[in-house]
């Protein structure tokens, strides 16, 4: 039993799973799914396709030269059965695979590094395009004289709720001082969770 | 899935190019019987299309001295169906199928008429059991002169 790639979309085909295709000139298509099947019958190119393997490797957006996918290859050297073999061959995929995922992180991660400077920008010219709808309204507003007194009338309003404020503190004393109860008691002798024990 | 009326590309050298499906030999109020058949499976069917005979060589043996025999269009055979459009599912669980519905010319004895095959045929074939040649079953010539068994 072998694990075939999917002609169209480069995903792994594990035994009993999709279909293959013989075409008259002898040549086998294995699909992963009818999904790429029906995209094979409506003559699609992979590499046109954006959510195939094709078109990522195509498009830069995944790794495509490194040594890490030289070791998944088909090998037409049939090799004799040796235990240890294959234990160090079991050991080294595991190591491999842990290589591979970095470094495709490391590439990831390298493709996106210009993405903040970039959203930045982006973000700054748009705001010099539209200046007018982030301006606060005060400087689209000519009347100075106007405007003086919303700010008075603001003031007042505030000053008169502070004080509200103030008067309902004094009242209440030093209960509402008290700090709050905890909810996350360390249970040292078997109590917490917030029970008041008296 | 061949059935009556079922067309089929010949891909041996008989000189037939298609031909249609009039009987299935299957055994068709079995239980598990389709009734259909498909790779591996015995038809009966008329030629609907042939290659023409060249003018020339009917003048020169009528008698027909080469060992193929020259298929025309109306001729009723027997054939065996090499590969179908309909899916295969295999033991292994795979599944597979092929571009169109081909068959391959027999005698009456269940002979390949034709000397060569072009193009893949079934790993079907395999399966029937039985036939003069014993080691490939009973298609195992078919198997043996193709040029791709998939």
């Amino acid at each position: 039993m072998r694990i075939e790639k999917c002609y169209f979309c480069s995903a792994n085909v594990y035994p009993g799973h999709g279909t293959m295709f013989v075409r008259n000139d002898a040549k086998c298509f294995r699909f992963c799914s009818s999904k790429c099947h029906k995209n094979f019958k409506m003559k699609r190119n992979p590499r046109k396709v954006r959510w195939t393997k094709a078109f990522r490797r195509a498009n830069g957006k995944e790794m495509v030269v490194d040594n890490v996918y030289e070791f998944e290859k088909r090998r037409n050297v049939p090799v004799r059965y040796d235990r240890e073999l294959v234990a160090t061959t079991l050991k080294a995929m595991e190591r491999v695979a842990e290589i591979r995922a970095k470094r495709e992180k490391a590439f990831w991660k390298n493709r996106m590094s210009g993405n903040t400077a970039k959203n930045a920008r982006e973000a700054a010219l748009s705001i010099e395009k539209h200046i007018e709808l982030v301006q606060p309204k005060s400087k689209t507003t000519p009347n100075l004289e106007e405007k003086e007194k919303i700010r008075e009338k603001i003031k007042v309003r505030a000053a008169s709720r502070k004080l509200m404020a103030q008067q309902q503190i004094d009242k209440a004393g030093g209960a509402s001082k008290k700090k709050k109860e905890s909810r996350l008691i360390p249970a040292e002798g078997g109590m917490g969770m917030g029970m008041n024990v008296d | 899935m061949i059935g009556l009326k079922g067309l089929l590309n010949v891909i041996d050298n008989t000189g037939a190019l298609k031909v249609e499906c009039i009987n299935v030999l299957k055994v068709k109020t079995r239980l598990k019987s389709t009734g259909t058949a498909t790779v591996g499976d015995e038809i009966v069917c008329v030629v609907n299309k042939a290659r023409p005979i060249p003018a020339n060589e009917v003048i020169k043996n009528p008698s027909s001295s080469s060992n193929i025999q020259k298929i025309r269009k109306g001729d009723v055979r027997r054939a065996v169906v090499v590969r179908v459009k309909k899916t295969v599912q295999r033991v292994d669980g795979s599944v597979v199928r092929f571009d169109d519905n081909a068959a391959v010319l027999l005698n009456n004895k269940g002979e390949m008429l034709g000397t060569r095959i072009v193009g893949p045929v079934a790993a079907e074939l395999r399966k029937s059991k039985g036939g003069a040649a014993g080691a490939g079953g009973r298609w195992g010539k078919i198997l043996m002169l193709a040029p791709k068994v998939v």
